[in-house]
């Protein structure tokens, strides 16, 4: 009979996933998005790293990370941003009137291709989810967030990599 | 000659078809399959030169996709394009008979790099 071997690694009563801030920077999610921008956007498409506040009529995107640090990867800017953003992307195919698919989809995958590259970042193994939108982003823990601010063609757009809320009550094993 | 495109998100479609045609590859046919299923049934149906599909998608994702075609004898040749590029995933796709995984975000270089040898 095999005993198994004890690696004699114990996980204390106290012990938490891993923060956000000891996995990733705020430069590394900049620079995810940046390569995400050129690539897919346009190739004159810069971000400028500066904060400015979000319009009232907001729209996020999102892809969920599960695995050793489980959390959302998150995109949020103004509906008139996110309609820009969905004609930057669809170029000559953009129709005359945007649908509301359009945007979804367009948004969706600028979050799942950042947030693909955030998880390449993470430890592993972990679990990327399908894209998501809606008008309220997933509620995050704010101690817990790597949050990057730009303007893209001079409007504010956030991309947050947050550990869920729910988290914050775990019960320890 | 004639590509399958076979992604969920009819905009990473687009720009999958657009960078194809900045690599140099405007003179093919595209065929646009919306999943996994779509993808398989347009295979049989289309019977295209190449695949370049999606990894996660609903209803049957890329890699089951993949190990379909492979399972019903098809030996169509078959890359990813996909947000992710895992060394798991890389080795799971060429496990299954994938010849290459691209990782968005993508440029023509890169469409040009893996699909030289494909489409000769």
């Amino acid at each position: 009979m095999t005993v198994p071997t004890d690696s004699g690694e114990r996980r204390r009563a106290g012990d938490r996933p891993p923060a956000i801030a000891e996995l990733i920077d705020e430069a590394t999610v900049q620079e995810i998005t940046e390569q995400a921008w050129l690539a897919l956007v346009g190739e004159d498409e810069v971000l400028v790293p500066l904060p400015a506040p979000l319009p009232a009529d907001t729209l996020s995107s999102w892809v969920e990370i599960v695995g050793p640090w489980t959390g959302s990867v998150v995109l949020t800017c103004g509906r008139d941003t996110a309609l820009a953003l969905t004609r930057a992307l669809l170029r000559e195919h953009a129709p005359e009137v945007l649908e509301e698919e359009d945007v979804d989809d367009a948004m969706g995958e600028l979050a799942n291709v950042v947030g693909g590259n955030v998880k390449a970042v993470l430890p592993g193994p972990s679990v990327l989810g399908l894209p998501e939108t809606g008008t309220t982003p997933p509620p995050g823990r704010e101690a817990d967030t790597c949050r990057v601010d730009v303007l893209w063609r001079g409007e504010p757009l956030t991309v947050s990599v947050q550990s869920h809320a729910e988290r914050e009550n775990e019960v320890p094993l | 000659m004639k590509i399958l495109v076979a992604d969920d998100s009819r905009v990473m479609r687009q720009i999958v078809i657009r960078t194809l045609r900045q690599a140099g590859y405007d003179d093919h046919d595209i065929v646009e399959a919306e999943d996994g299923r779509d993808a398989y049934e347009k295979v049989q149906s289309e019977s295209p030169d190449l695949v370049l599909s999606d990894w996660n998608m609903p209803n049957m994702t890329g890699l089951e996709c993949l190990q379909a075609l492979r399972g019903s004898g098809s030996s169509v040749p078959f890359g990813f394009v996909t947000s992710e590029g895992s060394p798991e995933m890389r080795e799971k796709a060429a496990d299954a008979g994938a010849l290459f995984l691209i990782a968005k975000p993508f440029t023509a270089d890169t469409f040009t790099e893996h699909l030289e040898g494909v489409l000769a």
